[in-house]
């Protein structure tokens, strides 16, 4: 044996115990092999039951562009309007007109949106002398609209394609994260939301029918934004100080609460982590305990009844101390008391008064902020709310969840503007900035979705399928080894042996990307399988051919692996081509499929030539047989 | 052991007149039967709602069909489930809860239920696409019973109706019940203690899902015949490829012609189940094309049609070796496996028996036709292959 054949043997051992390592928590997970605790801390990888198999629940939504688009043009209309209203001296600059105002610009402007597909807002002028007001600097300050014709008495204008690209992006996002909320409200951690295109999928293993339509339900409610005056410095909840339970602690900060009151101390509960369940909820949290979010709100529904007259108690994240990977999200929830109608008298403020959110930067410190706009009636509400409540926090509730409670600075009018507090570094901010951008934006122009696809399946079929199903690979797999033995003798034993290290290897592939296994996924097995054994089955009539040639064992093997190269590398890259392609272009189910084929032609190379090389090797030069036996 | 002699030499490319005039009579007939009877689309490609559900008691085919029917759902397609008693596939084209007239039925019933309401009156009523919510917009507050009443009365089952947004907005949401729900209700009322249990899969498709998956599916067939045709004009020469690309589409229509024959139900399984045999045929003519090239290196005094034969015969044992043990373990899988893999594994079956054939009678002797009528070279060289056997006679 040369030193060349051990290499090649020690990296063959080195990939069967890597594969060994990465299986091993799903050996274990099945109740197959155990594994000790620093095997299944260390090793991530597994492999878990698709859909089809465990059954569950999936949906896809798709998001109803056209709907967002007639959005972003009336919204646009609308501020043009108001823009062309102050240039005309109807209305004073920064102010929101009222009512007689607007009609006002109504008799001198009109503004009309034209269909999803046109992006067009047509301006028609009673006085064609107005229509100079409209120049160039008015249309690019919107940085998404361009001029497109101008008639006698009318400018057409239109959304530029790249901005559709921009609102394609943000409402997906907008609905993803809505989604997601919504998810996690009803207490289901192993749900998944993913976005693809325009699509939008959910997928939650094991949900029963109850749960299908309650979870439907959920998903396609639009989504309720509020802006809410927090009621700072009020000390009730010091008074539920003794019957809080464990892991509930009260906390107070120092806060302004108006300007005769620039600081007072404000109390709130807090939770962190996961812990002891209240009575009568089911555990939601990995460890078998309950979310820090739902033992806060645990408590907070038990003494609803006892919070003072026109107030609610809310919840919403709260920061922590702990270190944070960066896209995770930390389990730390805290209360807001708010009151339910602003104090001082004036009307509520919701998302159907706001009429777009973006992320700016503080021309002064460069760092990250949130702008706002609100609508011609919604500004009028606002300032009224504002300018009532000055130096008081208002709380951004989306779907009864505080998202941010910024203090008010000054009366907010037609736009305004949230600075995001504490001294952190510029990306976190943004990506607060951003988070609260979405959370505007679902109650301002909630993204409508369309439901495409729902599937339930449910879990005795999947269970029965995939038993089922693994018997017919199992007895298949049997045969085949059976019969490879039976007629091709030595040889044949080695391309058993093959192909199942074959499986071995494509299976500790599929456990380290943490992929699912799925009944296309199955098919895709039992195909590799039938290439694995081409490889095989071409090498050893080669051998034969060599052999029969009157050639030593020696030299068929190394002719035979050198001839039958070429054809089985050209066969299963073209074949690797098509499971591309398939990826690429395939629905879910169909990727599943695809992944497991590419995997399988992989491994089947690296079996097929490779290791059974180095065990016809051994057979040839280090036992020296000099007659091979190969049927 | 071995089923073959060896030096065994057949003359494959003899009868390939006979051969490819089945292959073109099987192919246009595959191609008249997607024309008609056309292929069953199954809920996939469709769209509509599906539901495989047990019953509690004996009921049959015929008569869950005529309850379907009296219940509203016209042209509803009724399956038994074979591994289990009185299981069926009830498959339905509606996809939204509620129909045109039904939304119509909405507005008129809203407007009449408000007629009775002071100062409330409609401003919008929004239904999207989807069918399962109804938005309503008014000037004034209502009761939610009352909405919730108005659009039960057009035949539409309301989970709840909930107020939405700030009390000045006056908008109010409806959340429909989907067409699931409502048909396994309908018939646990019809059919009392033989009605449905709990459904072991709900599948409902868009109709746009519909046509996107089904775009997608064809795209990708596509999409991998040119790429593999690209890979096999650049790793052999230009005059294998056709042949390789031609065969592995009559495979894939002839396949998908047996299908539609069957009338078996087309749907995104077997598109998998397609996207295999291509990648099979493809898999076993290039093998196949491998010999055929080396060979030619090798006899180069023989002509194209000899080498052929001399190759195909050589390449015979490990041919029916690799399409054996595939069948083999595909009949495993259709002998032991549910309807899903079954499916699969039937489609595969005749896909793989196809693809080996065509290989041989397909792929090969194209390549041998294209040679002779292409390239001049080829046939100088069957002349001169021809003078020297005419010589040694």
């Amino acid at each position: 044996m040369d030193r060349g054949w051990y290499f090649r043997f020690g990296l063959v051992l080195v990939a069967l115990v890597g594969s060994w390592f990465v299986m091993w928590p799903t050996l274990h997970h099945n109740d197959w092999v155990s594994a000790p605790d620093w095997v299944l801390e260390n090793v991530d990888h597994r492999i878990t039951p698709g859909l089809d198999i465990q059954g569950g629940l999936r949906l896809m939504y798709t998001v109803d562009m056209e709907a967002a688009v007639e959005d972003r043009q009336r919204a646009r209309a609308q501020q043009l309007l108001r823009r062309l209203g102050e240039k005309l001296d109807i209305v004073e600059e920064g102010e929101a007109p009222d009512e007689e105002q607007l009609s006002q610009i109504r008799a001198r402007v009109n503004a009309q949106i034209g269909s999803a597909d046109s992006r067009l807002i047509r301006l028609t002028f009673e006085d064609a002398d107005d229509m100079a007001q409209l120049d160039r600097d008015l249309v690019t300050s919107f940085g998404d609209l361009r001029e497109d014709s101008r008639g006698a008495d009318n400018v057409s204008l239109v959304l530029q394609e790249e901005s559709i690209d921009d609102l394609r992006e943000v409402a997906v996002n907008q609905a993803q994260e809505t989604i997601k909320n919504r998810i996690a409200e009803l207490g289901i951690s192993e749900a998944n939301v993913r976005a693809r295109d325009i699509d939008i999928i959910v997928e939650v293993p094991g949900a029963d029918e109850t749960q299908f339509d309650r979870i439907r339900e959920i998903i396609g409610q639009t989504a309720r934004l509020e802006f809410k005056i927090v009621d700072d410095g009020n000390t009730w909840l010091t008074e539920m100080q003794a019957q809080l339970p464990e892991g509930v602690t009260l906390l107070s900060e120092g806060v302004s609460a108006g300007e005769s009151r620039p600081a007072v101390t404000s109390y709130y509960l807090f939770a962190e982590g996961s812990g002891d369940c209240p009575e009568g909820v089911e555990a939601d949290a990995a460890d078998g305990q309950c979310t820090a979010k739902t033992r806060l709100r645990g408590f907070v529904q038990s003494v609803e009844g006892q919070v003072p007259e026109g107030r609610s108690l809310a919840l919403g994240r709260a920061s922590t101390d702990e270190e944070l990977q960066p896209d995770e999200e930390p389990d730390a929830w805290r209360t807001y008391l708010l009151y339910e109608q602003p104090p001082n008298g004036s009307d509520p403020v919701g998302g159907e008064h706001l009429e777009d959110a973006r992320v700016g930067n503080d021309p002064q410190s460069g760092q990250p902020l949130v702008l706002f706009s609100m609508k011609p009636d919604g500004a009028r509400l606002m300032q009224e709310m504002t300018g009532n409540n000055v130096k008081r926090r208002m709380a951004v509730v989306l779907d009864d969840e505080v998202a941010s409670a910024p203090t008010i600075q000054s009366r907010i009018g037609a736009s305004g503007q949230i600075t995001l507090g504490g001294f952190r570094d510029y990306n976190s901010l943004l990506n607060e900035a951003n988070d609260l951008v979405i959370v505007l934006r679902a109650g301002a122009l909630p993204a409508p979705i369309i439901p495409q696809n729902e599937q339930l399946i449910g879990p005795t079929l999947g269970r029965d399928s995939v038993i089922r199903g693994a018997e017919g690979a199992l007895i298949g797999i049997c045969l085949v080894l059976l019969f490879m033995g039976i007629y091709y003798q030595v040889a044949g034993v080695v391309a058993d042996v093959m192909v199942v290290l074959n499986l071995v290897f494509m299976l500790s592939i599929m456990a380290f990307f943490n992929n699912d296994l799925t009944l296309p996924g199955i098919a895709g097995i039992a195909l590799t399988v039938g290439m694995a054994v081409d490889a095989n089955v071409l090498i050893t009539e080669r051998m034969r051919e060599e052999l029969r040639m009157g050639k030593s064992a020696r030299a068929a093997v190394d002719q035979g692996f050198r001839r039958a190269f070429w054809s089985i590398f050209d066969s299963q890259l073209t074949t690797f081509i098509a499971g591309v392609v398939l990826f690429q272009y395939g629905s879910p189910e169909i990727q599943g499929f695809a992944k497991t084929l590419m995997i399988g032609i992989i491994t089947s190379l690296f079996t097929g030539v490779f290791c059974s090389k180095v065990m016809f090797d051994w057979l040839v030069r280090g036992l020296r047989i000099q007659r091979l036996r190969v049927g | 052991m071995e089923f073959f002699k060896p030096g065994l030499l057949i003359d494959f490319m003899r009868h390939r007149r006979v051969y490819m005039a089945i292959s073109f009579t099987l192919v246009a007939a595959s191609i008249a039967a997607i024309f008609y009877p056309g292929p069953n689309y199954g809920t996939d490609f469709l769209g509509g709602t599906e539901i495989q559900v047990a019953f509690g008691g004996a009921v049959s085919s015929n008569e869950l069909r005529t309850t379907l029917t009296e219940l509203g759902y016209e042209g509803a397609d009724v399956v038994a489930v074979v591994e289990q008693e009185n299981a069926y596939i009830i498959r339905t084209r509606e996809f939204s809860a509620i129909s045109e007239e039904q939304k119509d039925q909405i507005r008129a019933n809203i407007e009449t239920a408000l007629g009775g309401v002071d100062g409330a009156s409609v401003r919008r009523v929004r239904i999207p696409e989807g069918g399962d919510k109804v938005r309503i917009e008014l000037t004034g507050d209502v009761d939610e019973a009352v909405l919730s009443q108005a659009i039960a009365d057009a035949g539409v089952q309301v989970i709840r109706v909930a107020r939405f947004g700030t009390a000045s907005a006056h908008t109010y949401e409806a959340q429909l019940a989907g067409v699931a729900t409502e048909l396994l209700e309908g018939l646990r009322d019809r059919l009392g203690d033989r009605g449905p249990d709990t459904p072991d899969r709900i599948e409902r498709v868009g109709p746009r899902a519909g046509a996107q998956l089904r775009d997608a599916a064809i795209k990708s067939l596509l999409y991998a015949i040119a790429f593999i045709m690209v890979y096999v004009a650049f790793r052999f020469d230009l005059r294998f490829a056709p042949g390789g690309v031609i065969a592995m589409a009559h495979d894939a229509l002839i396949t998908v012609g047996i299908y539609v024959l069957l009338q078996k139900e087309f749907n995104l399984t077997i598109i998998a189940a397609l996207l295999t045999i291509v990648g099979y045929s493809i898999n076993d003519t290039i093998v196949v094309y491998d010999r055929i090239r080396e060979n030619l290196g090798r006899y180069r005094d023989k002509s194209l049609y000899d080498v052929i034969n001399i190759s195909t015969s050589q390449m015979l044992s490990r041919t029916i070796m690799t399409s054996g043990t595939t069948l083999l373990s595909v009949s495993a899988f259709f002998i032991w496996g549910t309807s899903v893999i079954r499916d699969i594994s039937f489609a595969l079956f005749i896909g793989i028996l196809i693809g080996t054939y065509s290989s041989i009678y397909v792929a090969a002797p194209l390549t041998e036709w294209m040679d002779r009528r292409f390239f001049s070279k080829a046939k100088a060289r069957a002349r001169r292959a021809r003078s020297k056997q005419r010589k040694k006679a």
